[in-house]
């Protein structure tokens, strides 16, 4: 390996030590403080860093690596929400874990997982990223060993993450019969001549994209996410449902537009479908939900369906608007999470959504970020989630896919109305059932509000002149 | 040469069959051991003769041995003695050792006649499994360094737990102690 190599690698270095960093300072047993602020000291030197090298983009490091425009872009997103993550985790877990320090150490690997993802080019560096997220989500899930919610969303993680990695694994291995390389380009240069799949090639596609849909929870793999989502600490789900996503989603992405897997009509059928059903069923279950993390696990479902319709076209345009829309996906979703967190206390999440009641006449700022995000969520115009949107729409139609489009106005249209229904549950009444008490520790609880209204802020300027985020996207390139 | 292939497999899948049906985990760790051993003989007809040796050392050997001692420690107890003699009834002991009869007499068979190379593969040996994996592949050697990483620092976690108090009078007697 260069010099160059190593420099090209600084934000996957700088969070892989970060992590060792971490837990040399926990066997010298520092206080969860100093731990919880170095390992965001941490995060923002990861985070920075990604500044530095720009100039040397695109850089390959064969075979395994590839920084681009659009690696480091989903980079910056994923190592930014761990850093929300992160601030929100302090008061969290003060309160209720006897041990929290483990976790800012789990929380670097799994976005170091998540990094690997984005940058990878190759089945090995896409295997090893995924198991390292998994693996430090299983722990993360289960961390709360105390409550049996935990435990139960730990396991049937455990249990389901393996098994779409069995599928993804033998994908992979029948790919590699067909084609006789792991690397992208490779696989890529073996299909220029085919005009459709073969058998054996189209399976271990469709065993790939088992596995993967597992990991985005995208219908008819979702069972898991509602009670995952519902089990887990509330920073840990932010995690989930942000950082990980990303990061599989971007290497999906990068895999189809490098095999130009669409315009094979099997493949897009089989997308169109799966895109479909998780916008339709992802809204129709989180109509009928009573408990706000559920009802943001079964959008996110839906959500995911969204980028799945921006995805197909495998254009110009798409690459854009898969971009624009992970942005406002991962602003949104933080800002949804971080005032559940806020809102928990010591025995239980802030889950049920009677427990939002006259929240507006209590915590009008926590109201007011809560409201934006979910307006941004359905799609409100001035908020980043309208402009997304947007996007999402002129990619599809662009590519004539008339019918995915007609149901993705129609399933947020669905969608509207529990969002709107947790917005009027929050002005609606006098008295909120949540107990004024002293927070333990105000310092870190005003650090987690003023994070979330930069958030808010971010959502509806961005919402406002999207054209700043936008022009920077020009230069994305897959191939 | 290719039915030397159909048996190994063919025992390969019985004996994992075996590993899902058994109600002892012990019994099912028997089959395991056979189960990988049969992997390891399709491995070394494939032509990748150091695969195999791991195969045999690290699953066979290692971890399958920390895998039954953790399964025989944790049934310590006055019928310990008594299920282990159970455990010993030929019936227990007689299908593994029938699989890895075959598997035995298939490596002899192999030994015995000289001229291995009806399949047309190259052999992969120990000096080519390094060289890929500290040469081109050595961001997957660190990353895989980081996963078990991940594992080891969450079963910490999770596996760690407060000293149980039974009842709070006990806890009081700890306490003047």
């Amino acid at each position: 390996m260069s010099g160059n190599d190593f420099f090209a690698l600084t934000p996957l270095l700088l969070l892989a030590g970060s992590s060792v960093l971490i837990m040399l300072l926990i066997a010298i047993k520092l206080s969860h403080r100093v731990i919880q602020l170095s390992s965001l000291f941490l995060f923002a030197v990861a985070f920075s860093s990604l500044f530095f090298i720009q100039k040397l983009l695109p850089y390959h490091i064969e075979p395994l690596l590839i920084m681009d425009g659009f690696s480091v872009f989903i980079m910056g997103l994923i190592i930014f929400s761990s850093l929300v993550v992160n601030i929100l985790s302090y008061i969290y877990f003060e309160e209720k874990e006897d041990s929290p320090k483990e976790y800012y150490v789990l929380l670097f690997l799994c976005t170091l997982g998540a990094c690997v993802l984005a940058v990878s080019k190759h089945f090995i560096s896409l295997f090893l990223g995924l198991e390292i997220l998994t693996v430090g989500l299983y722990a993360l899930i289960a961390y709360l060993r105390e409550r049996h919610h935990n435990i139960e969303a730990g396991i049937k993680y455990l249990v389901l993450a393996a098994f779409s990695s069995a599928f993804l694994l033998f994908g992979m291995a029948l790919i590699y019969l067909q084609t006789g390389s792991m690397e992208f380009s490779m696989i890529a240069r073996s299909l220029t001549s085919l005009q459709s799949l073969s058998p054996l090639f189209l399976t271990g596609l469709g065993m790939m994209l088992v596995g993967v849909g597992f990991k985005l929870a995208v219908v008819p793999f979702h069972m898991w996410t509602a009670d995952v989502y519902q089990g887990a600490p509330a920073p840990v789900t932010a995690f989930i449902a942000t950082a990980s996503k990303g990061g599989v989603f971007a290497v999906l992405f990068r895999f189809f537009i490098m095999i130009d897997g669409f315009r094979f009509k099997v493949v897009m059928l089989i997308l169109i479908g799966i895109a479909i059903a998780s916008m339709i069923i992802g809204n129709l279950l989180a109509v009928q939900q009573k408990n706000v993390k559920r009802i943001l696990a079964y959008s996110s479902i839906a959500h995911l369906g969204y980028l799945l319709v921006a995805f197909m076209p495998g254009s110009m345009m798409s690459i854009k608007a898969v971009s624009f829309y992970l942005i406002a996906y991962f602003m949104t979703t933080l800002t949804a999470f971080g005032i559940v967190t806020i809102l928990s206390n010591k025995e239980t999440d802030a889950e049920d959504i009677e427990s939002y009641k006259a929240l507006f006449w209590q915590h009008p700022v926590l109201a007011c970020i809560f409201s934006s995000s979910l307006l941004s969520l359905a799609g409100i115009p001035l908020t980043v989630g309208f402009v997304g949107k947007f996007y999402i729409l002129a990619a599809g139609l662009q590519a004539g896919l008339w019918v995915t489009a007609l149901i993705l106005v129609i399933s947020s249209v669905i969608g509207l109305y529990y969002y709107l229904r947790i917005i009027t549950i929050m002005f609606a009444g006098q008295k909120s059932i949540l107990s004024e008490e002293k927070k333990a520790n105000p310092f870190f609880y005003r650090v987690s509000i003023i994070a979330l209204s930069v958030l808010t802020l971010l959502i509806i300027w961005l919402g406002v002149y999207p054209s700043v985020v936008i022009s920077f996207m020009e230069y994305f390139r897959l191939k | 040469m290719d039915s030397v292939f159909y048996i190994a497999a063919f025992v390969t899948v019985i004996s994992t069959i075996m590993v899902i049906t058994r109600h002892n985990p012990v019994h099912a760790l028997l089959y395991l051991v056979i189960s990988l051993l049969s992997l390891s003989m399709i491995f070394f007809l494939l032509g990748a003769p150091f695969a195999a040796l791991l195969e045999i050392i690290i699953y066979a050997g290692a971890i399958m041995v920390l895998f039954i001692f953790v399964i025989m420690l944790l049934n310590l107890g006055k019928e310990t003695a008594k299920q282990e003699k159970e455990w010993l009834k030929p019936k227990v002991w007689i299908g593994p050792a029938i699989l890895s009869a075959i598997l035995f007499a298939e490596l002899f068979y192999l030994i015995a006649i000289a001229h291995a190379a009806s399949y047309n593969l190259q052999t992969v040996n120990p000096k080519a499994v390094a060289l890929s994996l500290f040469r081109p592949y050595l961001i997957g050697v660190e990353l895989a360094a980081m996963l078990l990483m991940a594992g080891v620092v969450g079963a910490a976690h999770i596996g760690q737990h407060k000293k149980m108090v039974l009842h709070r009078f006990l806890k009081e007697e700890d306490d003047t102690l």
